[in-house]
């Protein structure tokens, strides 16, 4: 019996276009280890606290709430903050930042091995 | 010696970029929906306010080191040849509201930020501390003074208990609430 997906546990949403439903992919394994180890969450916490302290999100909301100024308070849709951020936010994490969780994720795929 | 190892590696660099795209994209998600949430709960009306106070604060900070300029260049200087800067520059966390203020603003922000200024007293104000558990319509007794001068304005618009609204000021409504 092939793995189906309705069997496995879902993996945590990702936006990956390459899900197949056939066999549960590298993707999605790591994922799933990711989630069920806590390392997911250690990750999500660290990168957190590194945005706050350099003042990504701060520059993000600012984003926002310019948009949402401009557009109206009522007629502003997550989504549409989403594709606001997106571009700016992606390019502007710092350096530091990156190559800190960049390695955290490597130490972890070595130790999953993978 | 190389190959496997080398294509691991490269499986790895990709496959961290990838996690690491993804975490990023929640991140994003999160700020997004963070702030979709304050708009639309109106709570960052008072984060205009604090953006006009920051913008008063540098203004009349120009304004003062304007005038400053013309007599010496820089700030003024007292006798020991020291200069200050004319409106305190030095940001502090109100109590009130967790905000960061400049020292100089710091009364007028307080007028605003605790309700005893005029426009903060209407009850569609609903951030500050008192006023959002009254401006809420709950049932709850609760008394926070400055819940009740919202009630004082006179268009006492929300009266949710049926309390007999207007009193002067002070605790008097609050303590019949208190049953």
């Amino acid at each position: 019996m092939e793995g189906r997906k309705s069997v496995n546990r879902p993996p945590t949403p990702d936006p990956v276009e390459e899900q197949e439903e056939k066999e549960p992919s590298l993707q999605e394994v790591i994922n799933v280890k990711l989630v069920e180890s806590g390392e997911k969450e250690r990750l999500m916490d660290l990168l957190r606290e590194r945005l706050i302290e350099c003042g990504w999100k701060d520059e993000m909301k600012a984003l926002c709430r310019a948009f949402m100024k401009k557009k109206g308070r009522s007629n502003v849709t997550v989504d549409d903050l989403v594709h606001v951020i997106t571009p700016k936010g992606r390019a502007s994490i710092p350096d530091s930042i990156k190559a800190e969780l960049l390695q955290r994720i490597r130490a972890f795929l070595v130790q999953a091995s993978v | 010696m190389s190959g496997p190892n080398e294509d691991i590696t490269s499986s790895h660099t990709q496959l961290s970029s990838q996690l690491f795209g993804n975490l990023l994209d929640s991140m994003i998600a999160d700020v997004a929906s963070e702030c979709h949430r304050i708009a639309k709960l109106g709570l960052d009306r008072n984060l205009e306010e604090e953006e006009e106070e920051l913008k008063l604060s540098a203004e009349a900070r120009a304004s003062v080191a304007d005038a400053a300029a013309e007599t010496n260049g820089k700030y003024v200087m007292d006798i020991f040849g020291q200069t200050h800067p004319p409106i305190a520059n030095d940001l502090f966390e109100c109590i009130n509201c967790g905000r960061s203020v400049a020292a100089g603003r710091f009364a007028p922000h307080l007028e605003k930020c605790m309700g005893k200024g005029r426009k903060a007293r209407k009850a569609t104000r609903n951030s500050t501390a008192g006023q959002n558990r009254y401006s809420r319509g709950s049932p709850a007794s609760t008394y926070s003074p400055y819940s009740n001068s919202a009630a004082t304005t006179a268009t006492s618009n929300r009266v949710p208990n049926g309390t007999t609204g207007v009193a002067g000021e002070g605790y008097s409504n609050g303590a019949f609430e208190e049953k």
